[in-house]
């Protein structure tokens, strides 16, 4: 009971938190003391970062964490203006019960250039009274003066080991059957990323009582929208508008983003150059240019044009 | 009154500018005068820029006139009856000459004007009468084959000095007090487009009477498509860099600039390897207005202009000799069409986002998992409960209702938890209110207003985690410390 486990099963305190001990360790030496650096945290999705920064505010501030904590996201279609208005009001009133106040920014590399350093006046204005903690996917899209300001902490993605003891003991909480063949292919699939892990596990458990290989695979390939290998195909037959629109619903309606998108693509043509379906060689010139699109995406290109590039690729 | 009817220039003389046209028309005007039967007149251009007026000054040349326009249904039948009998006979009566006005040729189209082209030409070959037709696109397909048969008067845009001329006689006679340099704005921002001028100048002054710098700032004039268009169409249809790189000096966001030529290259362009070289232009440019966007760096716009402009233009070996219209993007449409879905996906990822910390494209990631959760009933309802999801909200994810039964069960499991919470709760609570704070402290600071607001609360707190409960207790008992109290006094001056 009580909705999605990813939220259920979040680690509430550090010593819960799997996978990344050694930061934890490190972590750890801010709680009780009078004041804490800013800090950064970096690595790709799923990986804790969000859960540890919740962790640490809890163990830092209290029992009153909640009165001491902001917790903002920069990525939503909010203005760098109301980011600073609700820093500036939150840092505004001194700490209550606690020696300082924390503010979490997640997703800063979402934010543009002008708002990071918009932010980074921020931070140096409130030092005496809040310490900062940020989260994003890259670090390299984070500007300089933020970076220096930060003690910078890289979450690694979580060894499958921990991944699978995470998975096993969520299990053992729901009294859910499993063999270990099924869990093993849920690691596989989530690549290091406990979020979709445990959507997997969650989504594989609501069909049935057992999680099985099989049962893995068929949440994993129904959660997977038809759209993308049909637009694989309409491209390679030369259908380009028709693969064109392929592209621009599944973007706008579902919502994908460019980075699924790109991540989408990878997945289908390596299963169709396994099965055989595919000249290895054309399939070489297409992960030349996936990569390059990926790259290019990351970089803050406008995905949808460098999607479509990619698809005259197939043509 | 309409400020544009109402100032219309009645005859050739009082119309402003076109000096060159004017000379034709009048010649053209004498000849029939004389009995000396002419081509038709083709007057073609851009919107608001007196081609009605200029035929309506025709007009006034001749005793009798008929009108045909864009509202009207231009069947082949209609043409022929309205104005073919008066087309191909004179009267009987005297020399007379009917002078005949069909506005917006090009506009005719679809089905209800099947055959309308055809009766227009059917018209120029047989009539007797004076013919004056109007277009605004000279490129268009429809003209194609009326084009040869006529007199063809391409008219321009009205410069600055000619429209600003025009709207201080209107201020005279209209009483409006107007600062200068304002209706020098006025006049630029129309975009030689006289018609739009005055209609702005009209909505701002009517019942001012004035006309300030201000006002010209607030207002927009209609946008002018027609440039980008040019812009595409150069970069699509011409291989000559000059001609590329001058078109697309447009007054619009390059970005968007470069949504359209994406949007119409691959429609141009059927040849798969140069529509492979175009995107691959198109998608540096994408790049480098990227890098100046991140950089702030906006001296790279020049790169992307060129990889989309020239780039894209070079990048097929002849130009295509087949009619494309250019269309704006439909990944715009598609985007307007489903806002109703759009804004139902992100307002349930906005409520995922406040509930489990994640953005919203976090959570919109999430949702290929939540459809196979959804369907099943139980799991359907908790998450929905968690979320607190509407009911077009869990029609995303599943197409069938939670059936009542299901829903029943859950709630009623749902408040036998919240019991067993509650009663656990108290039961903490009240040992730490012994094992803590002195409870005389508490009746002494605190007025009883709030103990009875703080009662009152505990039944509403099901919705919350529970510890929210607990905590304002807390937060409470943290301000009665006088130490804290101090502080919180010192806050107040740092502000």
């Amino acid at each position: 009971m009580s909705g999605p486990w990813v939220e259920k099963y979040r680690p509430q305190s550090l010593d819960d938190i799997v996978g990344q001990e050694h930061i934890i360790n490190r972590l750890k030496k801010y709680v009780g003391e009078e004041s804490m650096p800013n800090l950064m945290f970096t690595g790709p999705a799923g990986v804790g970062k969000t859960t540890t920064a919740l962790a640490l505010v809890k163990s830092i501030l209290g029992e009153y964490w909640r009165q001491n904590f902001l917790e903002l996201n920069a990525s939503d279609a909010r203005g760098i203006d109301t980011v600073r208005n609700d820093i500036k009001n939150f840092c505004r009133l001194k700490p209550v019960g606690a020696p300082f106040r924390i503010i979490f920014l997640d997703e800063v590399d979402n934010m543009t250039k002008d708002a990071q350093h918009a932010l980074r006046r921020e931070m140096e204005m409130y030092t005496k009274t809040a310490s900062f903690i940020l989260s994003c996917n890259y670090s390299s899209k984070i500007i300089d003066p933020i970076q220096s300001r930060c003690a910078i902490f890289r979450f690694a993605p979580i060894k499958g080991e921990d991944v699978i003891n995470r998975l096993r003991y969520i299990c053992s909480e729901e009294n859910f059957d499993y063999d270990e063949k099924g869990l093993e292919t849920i690691v596989y699939y989530s690549e290091g990323d406990m979020r979709k892990a445990v959507n997997i596990l969650q989504a594989t458990a609501s069909e049935g009582e057992h999680i099985t290989e099989d049962s893995v695979y068929d949440v994993v390939s129904k959660s997977k929208p038809q759209d993308v290998s049909d637009m694989i195909t309409k491209a390679l037959t030369g259908d380009f508008m028709g693969s064109r629109k392929l592209l621009h619903e599944t973007m706008v309606l579902q919502g994908t983003s460019g980075e699924d998108m790109v991540s989408q693509i990878y997945q289908e043509v390596s299963r169709r150059v396994i099965d055989g379906k595919m000249d290895p060689e054309f399939y070489i010139d297409i992960i030349e240019a996936i990569a390059n699109c990926d790259f290019r995406i990351r970089e803050g290109s406008n995905p949808r044009i460098q999607l479509e590039a990619l698809l005259t690729k197939f043509l | 009154m309409l400020w544009t009817d109402k100032y219309r220039p009645k005859n050739l003389k009082e119309i402003l500018g076109n000096n060159k046209e004017k000379k034709i028309i009048e010649t053209w005007v004498e000849n029939w005068k004389n009995g000396n039967p002419q081509q038709p007149l083709l007057l073609v251009g851009p919107p608001g820029i007196g081609k009605t007026t200029f035929a309506q000054a025709i007009a006034n040349e001749f005793s009798e006139y008929i009108e045909l326009n864009a509202s009207d249904k231009r069947s082949q039948d209609v043409i022929k009856s309205t104005i073919g009998e008066s087309s191909s006979s004179r009267s009987l009566f005297g020399d007379e000459y009917k002078l005949i006005i069909m506005d917006e040729v090009d506009g005719i189209h679809g089905t209800n004007d099947r055959g309308g082209v055809r009766a227009i030409g059917e018209i120029i070959k047989t009539s007797k009468h004076p013919l004056i037709l109007i277009a605004n696109d000279f490129y268009s397909k429809r003209l194609q084959s009326i084009k040869p048969k006529c007199q063809v008067i391409k008219m321009g845009k009205i410069r600055g000095p000619t429209i600003n001329k025009m709207l201080k006689n209107i201020a005279k006679e209209e009483g409006v007090e107007y600062d200068k340099e304002a209706l020098k704005e006025l006049s630029k921002k129309a975009n030689g487009d006289i018609r739009s001028a005055i209609n702005t100048f009209q909505a701002i002054a009517d019942t001012s009477h004035e006309l300030t710098m201000e006002d010209v700032e607030t207002v927009t004039t209609k946008d002018d498509r027609s440039t980008i268009i040019d812009g595409v169409m150069a970069t699509l249809k011409s291989k000559n860099p000059k001609h590329v790189k001058d078109a697309l000096r447009v007054d619009e966001e390059p970005t968007l600039v470069m949504e359209y030529i994406a949007e119409n290259v691959a429609r141009e362009y059927t040849n798969k390897n140069e529509l492979k070289k175009a995107y691959e232009n198109l998608s540096n440019a994408d790049l480098y207005f990227g890098r100046a966007r991140n950089t702030r760096n906006y001296g790279y716009w020049k790169y992307a202009t060129d990889f989309m402009g020239i780039g894209v233009s070079s990048s097929k070996k002849e130009t295509y000799k087949k009619f494309t219209p250019i269309k704006s993007p439909t990944v715009f449409t598609l985007m307007g069409r489903n806002r109703g879905k759009r804004n139902l996906r992100d307002g349930i990822a906005e409520k995922m986002s406040q509930k489990m910390h994640i953005s919203n494209t976090v959570a919109i990631s999430m949702f290929p998992y939540l459809e196979i959760m959804f369907q099943n009933d139980e799991l359907a309802w908790e998450i929905s409960d968690f979320l607190s999801l509407e009911k077009d909200e869990i029609k995303r994810f599943r197409k069938k209702v939670i059936p009542k039964a299901v829903i029943k069960k859950m709630e009623k499991q749902k408040e036998e938890m919240r019991i067993e919470e509650r009663d656990r709760r108290a039961e903490e609570l009240q040992n730490q209110i012994f094992a803590g704070i002195p409870t005389e402290e508490i009746v002494e600071e605190e007025p009883p207003r709030d103990e009875v607001e703080l009662i009152s609360e505990e039944p509403q707190a099901e919705e919350e985690p529970e510890e929210l409960m607990a905590e304002e207790i807390i937060e409470e008992e943290v301000e009665e410390k006088p130490k804290e109290k101090t502080n919180k006094q010192a806050s107040l001056f740092d502000f």
